[in-house]
Order: C-alpha cells, then structure tokens, then sequence
C-alpha cells in the first residue's frame, strides 16, 4: 500500500493561488484578455473595414441606423469611419505598443540593473550618473519633443525591415504606419529604462551582500550563474509589479501623447488620436468621446487591479502590516515616477 | 555643509550646461523652423522672396552660423563682435558661419548634372557679429526671439504673458490637494481598515488610474455641456477669461473678464489638478502613516500619556513626511512647467499649452528656453530637497 504523499506546490503556483483569491484583480484580468483577444480578431470581428469612410453617414449616432439604414454599433466619427470598428483595432496597436515599450524596457532596465548592481565599480558609477543625467530632464517633455522630431521625419530615419513588418503584422497596420510606430515605441523604450535599471540596481545591490551569494561563490559558482539563479529571483516580485505598473503608465502616457497630437498619427487608430478628434467635436456631440475614453478608463483601471493583486500575491515574506506599508510607501513612489506629469 | 553646497552647485552647472547641450541638438535635428514654408510661397508673384530676402531671414535666426558658434551665443550671448584686448581687437576676420554656401556643378558622363554645396561664398565673420542682435545667454535669463508663435517678440515677453496663469492654476491646485490631502490621508490611516478608509483608498486609487484627459474630458461633458442643456448653472468649458458677458441660471449676468467671470473659468481645471493630486498624495501620506504609527517610539509616546493628536500629528506626521519631501522637489518645475494635458483640454492659456503648442508649430527657441527653465528648476529643487531633508531629519548628514 502506497501512502498518496501531496507534491509540495510549487512558487509560481502558490503565487497563482494567491493571485486568485483576489476577485477584482481576476475579473479584471479577464476583462484585459477579453479586450486583447477580441482585438487580435478584429479582422473577424469589426463590422467594417478599418478605414472605410460612408459618406454622408459622418458622426451618426451610437445604437441608431445611420442616415442610409447602414447600423453603427458606436456611431460614426467625423470622416464617417465606424467608431466600434476603429476601437477594435486601436485596442490592438494601444496595447501592443504598451506591452512591447514595457516589456523591452523592462529587459533592457533589468539587465543594466543587474549588472550595475552586482558588479559595482565603475560600471555602477557609469550607470548611476548617467540615469542621474536622463532624470534632470522632464519626462514628458522630452517625450513631447523626441516624438513631434520622430514623426516629422519618420520617413527619413532608417528602421529595419523585419521590425516594421512584424509590428506592422501583430497591429494589423501597413508597414508605412508602423514605421511610424516603431519611432515612437523606440523614444518610449529609450527614456523608460531608467526607472527599472535604478530600482533593480538597489535591490541587487543589498540582495548580493546576502550570505547565499557568498557561499555559492565559495562553492564555485561563476557570476553569471549567480546572477541568474540566486539574485534574479529574489529581485523578481518587485520588478513584476513594476511591469504591470509600467503598462497602464505607458498606455496612458501613450494616450496622453497622441491625444495631443504627437503620438500615433490618425490613419492609424490608437484610443489617444480618437479621443483627440472626439475632443474637438464635443460640444456637437457629446457622445463622441466617451466612446475612446471608456476603454483608456477600463484598461488603465483594470490594469492597476491587477498590479495590486499581484502585489498581494507575489510577497510571501510581507505578511505583517509593516512590512506592507513599507511597501505600500515604495510602490507609491515608483508609481508617482512613472506617472507621465499631469 | 558649505563643501556639500560648493560640490552640489558646482554639480548642478555642469548637469545644466550638459542638458542644455542635449536639448540644443535635439531641437537643433528637428525639421522645420522659420526658413520652412518660406520657399513654398517663392514663385508666387508679389510674395516672391528674393535671396536677400533668405540672407537677412536667416541673419536673424542664426541660421548662418556655425553650429557651436549659434549654441555658445544662444547659451551665454559669446561672441558678439571680435575680441578686443586693451583696445585692439582679434580675430575680426575669423570666420563664424557661412551667408552664402558655395555651390559647385558636378557633370557626370551620362550627361546628367548636379549641383552640390561646395564650401563658402560669402562667409560671416567676427566682425559681422558686430551688428547683429545678441542675445545676453540663456543662461543670464536671455531667452532669444520667438520664431513662429510670436514671430520676432522676445520669448520672455510670451513667457510672462503666460507665467501668470501657470502660477495661478498651479499655485492653487497644489496647495488646496496639500490641505486637503494631508489630513486625508492622516485621518485614513489612523482609522485603517474603517469604512472611511476603504472608501478613501478606494477613490484615491481610480483618482490616480484614470488619466486627466479621461477626467478632464467627463468634466466638460458634465458640468459645461450636460449642464447647459439641462438649463441648470453650468461652468464655461475652456479659456481662462470670456470674449463677451454671457448668462448663467441662478447666476445671471456674468460680465467678461471680471473676476467672478475669472473664477467660473478656473474651476474646472482647477478641480480636476486638485483631485488628481489629492489621490497621489493621500496614498502617499497614508502608506507613510501606517508605517511610522507601528513604530516603537509611537507606543512610547502613547504609553508616556500622551493625547492621541499630539502622538498622530507631532510624533507621527512628522517623520510620515520625510519622504513627502523628495515627491515636492518636482514641485517647483510643476509650477513653472505647468500641467501640458490639462492646460490643452481646458484650453488654458498657461506655460503647459505653450511648450505643446510651440513644439507642435515648429517654434524651436519656444521650447528650448522652457525645458531650460524646466530643467534649471528642476535642478534646484532637488538641491532644495536635500537641503531640507538634512534639516528635518538628523540622521541624513550631507557630505
């Protein structure tokens, strides 16, 4: 007779576990996929092609048949366009770009951290001074003028091939668009590194006085593999959360930017150019922009959720409420850096 | 402290110098600028510009001169003129930029013909400086001309036509979200886990998520649109002052420019800064609370008797501060700088809207004077933050 012995749970499940018991944090998780998903079908989904214009039937009404009998699910916009159709793909190249800039920052950010951090010296001090440097300057206001010069002469500058022609493919945008795109991610990515880079750098920096990286050296391990097994880890929840943190800043920094005019530019939907030109026909119809400003509010909102389940979820260690608080007071300066200026 | 002090300023310059190189060749790679659109108009009779027409254009601007020449007279008005020593002067004939480039014919075998640019015509040299209008520096407080937006003013002119009602909306907004924010946030966390605590974090959290556009814009629709239809009081939805006297219900007549005409107009984006920083600081302020309220010392003070107030708001509050300090260095780029996304929704004439304006009209010396501002103030508020935080807490001492 076998004694049925339970396999010990392992982190990431425990981690799932957690992260579950959070009900707001789970729906909100499956209202994002949702969002996503729909978005990656829009081809299948989206009543209307992308950019077909109905003439005459401009700026009809949302749930009402439009001059011709022709129904918009959310009306039309200003050229005609079907907002519904328009929102569907703007889902798909606002959050792809949120999750690409964050993602690729975070890489970059982790690495330059991890080594900083672990190594010192003076590749520490390089580092430092140089984040030092990028943060006397006024995030969005370096956003706003990188990107008015990046637009103004995307057809000049040089980006490869196959980057174009995979973001062009995952945002179903021609390759011209996403040239466009590109640009923009890129400026994102080059002043969003530096937040991560500095607060990973002082994780690892306490992290790699720990007695374990000492007798792991001892024991012959090389530092690369004491960087990946025994000091990542350990970084990691933080950095999780600063990902999800990223992202709804990013989303609404991006909005913000091509609200203005200087983000992603009209041909191209994104949820900030519609809202733009929802902005600018308000006071005739009122409706028009709530229907961008619905889904920035929800995934923004949604986002946050999440960021504050996982939070709960990933820190086993922070079960006393100081240690909470503590927490609480880092979490809210990393979000108050990441928040573009208002 | 005075070494601390040396060491930091000294600091601050050479950040300051370096920042302004960067912004400079940022803005200095940017297309556009006052010779574009110049050309368009070229062969359209009347208008036509004739090459003089370029020469003194460009004369103006600097176009004319060579890139570190144009960055060291727009940094700090050098050179102006040639170099005079004890009454003589050099360097009178050393050239500075370029009026006229050279243009040189290429053939090529197949017969087709380019022309190129080819060294210089008409060079302009130091003593051509002589003449010209120098700007004192930026760095002494000279911002140079605007080009576009107020073309041929002086930018400290647009800036201090803007200045006001940054400081206005910036001033007040801040200091009403610091006094309403605080006790908020104090009062949460000395009830944590209350039902005013849940409600509290609950808002402040969606106030923080939601972006001003998104607020700012429900705002309008709301209280200027909504309002309106339904024929009740309703707030104007943009500028800072009316063009004409215009009726409100309940209200009445309400006169253009006269200051309850002002505060209508104020309110809304006022509000929306006010609840936007209300929730970022009350968390912040809360977060700091629950922190230092499970401290030993905090038990001391409880248990040598005394009052509850005097625990929460002298022994407490005081170090929950502390890290309020460094989100308040960016404070005072924020007034200068102005809210850029809130100015544009209400359509707010402050500095915000001027930088999103003159970047968007190609207006390079616009913007490039307000990120140095920015950037100076920016700068100093740190110092002024570390300088603080070594006073108000005796365990930093700065070295």
């Amino acid at each position: 007779m076998t004694i049925p012995t339970a396999r010990p749970a392992s982190q990431s499940e425990l981690i799932w576990r957690r992260f579950r018991k959070h009900t707001v944090a789970m729906v909100c998780l499956g209202i994002l996929i949702t969002i996503y998903a729909a978005s990656m079908l829009a081809p299948w989904i989206a009543p209307y092609p992308r950019d077909a214009i109905s003439l005459g039937n401009a700026y009809s009404t949302p749930f009402h048949n439009a001059a011709d009998g022709s129904y918009h699910f959310f009306g039309t916009d200003h050229l005609g366009r079907d907002l519904f159709t328009r929102l569907i793909y703007a889902a798909r190249v606002s959050l792809t770009t949120a999750l690409t800039v964050v993602t690729a920052s975070t890489i970059i950010g982790v690495v330059i951290g991890l080594v900083a951090g672990y190594f010192g010296g003076w590749i520490d001090n390089l580092v430092t001074r140089f984040i030092e440097f990028i943060s006397t300057f006024p995030t969005f206001t370096l956003l706003l003028i990188a990107s008015a010069i990046v637009i103004q002469s995307s057809e000049v500058i040089p980006i490869p091939a196959f980057v174009s022609y995979v973001i062009g493919a995952v945002m179903a945008i021609s390759d011209r668009e996403a040239n466009q795109v590109v640009l923009i991610i890129t400026i994102f990515i080059i002043l969003g590194w530096t937040g991560v880079a500095r607060f990973v750098r002082g994780m690892v920096l306490s992290i790699r006085e720990q007695q374990y990286i000492e007798s792991a050296r001892a024991l012959g391990a090389s530092h690369l593999y004491n960087m990946l097994t025994h000091v990542l880890p350990n970084a990691l929840p933080p950095i999780i959360i600063s990902y999800t943190l990223g992202l709804s800043g990013t989303l609404v920094a991006e909005s913000g930017l091509s609200f203005l005019g200087f983000g992603i530019q009209d041909p191209t939907p994104s949820w900030g150019n519609m809202l733009s030109f929802a902005n600018s026909y308000m006071f005739s119809y009122p409706w028009m922009p709530l229907v961008p400003a619905f889904p920035i509010l929800v995934c923004s909102l949604a986002i946050n959720y999440i960021g504050d389940g996982l939070r709960d979820a990933l820190d086993p260690r922070v079960q006393t409420e100081i240690r909470r608080a503590t927490r609480d007071a880092q979490l809210a300066a990393i979000r108050e850096r990441s928040k573009p200026k208002s | 402290m005075a070494t601390f002090l040396t060491r930091r300023i000294i600091q601050m310059f050479v950040v300051l110098i370096a920042s302004a190189l960067v912004s400079f060749g940022l803005l200095y790679i940017a297309p556009g600028g006052p010779m574009s659109g110049l050309r368009q108009g070229q062969n359209s009779g009347r208008n036509k510009i004739s090459n003089d027409d370029i020469l003194r254009i460009k004369e103006r601007f600097e176009l004319d001169l060579y890139l570190p020449y144009r960055f060291s007279r727009w940094l700090i008005g050098f050179p102006s003129g040639p170099i005079s020593i004890a009454g003589k002067s050099f360097l009178g004939n050393a050239v500075v930029g370029c009026a006229i480039p050279g243009q040189a014919r290429l053939r090529y075998p197949d017969g087709h013909t380019e022309m190129i640019e080819d060294g210089c015509q008409k060079p302009v040299t130091f003593a051509d400086l002589v003449d010209r209008r120098t700007s004192r520096g930026i760095l002494f407080g000279d911002f140079g001309l605007s080009q576009v937006i107020l073309r041929d003013r002086p930018i400290a002119t647009l800036i201090a036509s803007r200045l006001p009602y940054t400081l206005q909306l910036m001033g007040v907004s801040s200091l009403i979200a610091l006094l309403i924010g605080v006790p908020l946030g104090v009062y949460s966390a000395v009830r944590q886990y209350s039902r005013f605590d849940y409600t509290m974090t609950t808002i402040s959290f969606i106030g923080s998520s939601i972006p001003t556009f998104v607020i700012g814009i429900i705002c309008i629709l709301i209280f200027a649109i909504a309002a309106k239809e339904a024929g009740l009081p309703y707030l104007p939805p943009g500028n800072a002052i009316a063009n004409s006297d215009y009726v409100i219900p309940f209200i009445g007549n309400v006169v253009a420019e006269s200051s309850l005409d002002r505060f209508l107009h104020f309110v809304m984006p006022c509000s929306v800064l006010v609840f936007v920083n209300i929730a970022g600081y009350s968390r912040f302020i809360r977060s700091g609370m629950l922190e230092v309220l499970r401290l030993d010392y905090v038990r001391t003070a409880r248990a040598k008797g005394l009052q509850e107030r005097t625990v929460v708001l002298k022994h407490a509050l005081r170090n929950a501060m502390l890290p309020f300090i460094t989100i308040m260095a960016g404070v005072l780029a924020e007034l200068f700088g102005g809210a850029a996304i809130t100015e544009s929704i209400f359509n707010w004439p402050g500095l915000g809207r001027l930088l999103v304006d003159s970047i968007g009209r190609n207006d390079y010396s616009v913007s490039m004077a307000l990120t140095m501002v920015s950037i100076f103030l920016l700068l100093i508020g740190y110092l002024i933050t570390d300088i603080l935080y070594s006073i108000l807490d005796p365990r930093i001492r700065l070295s």
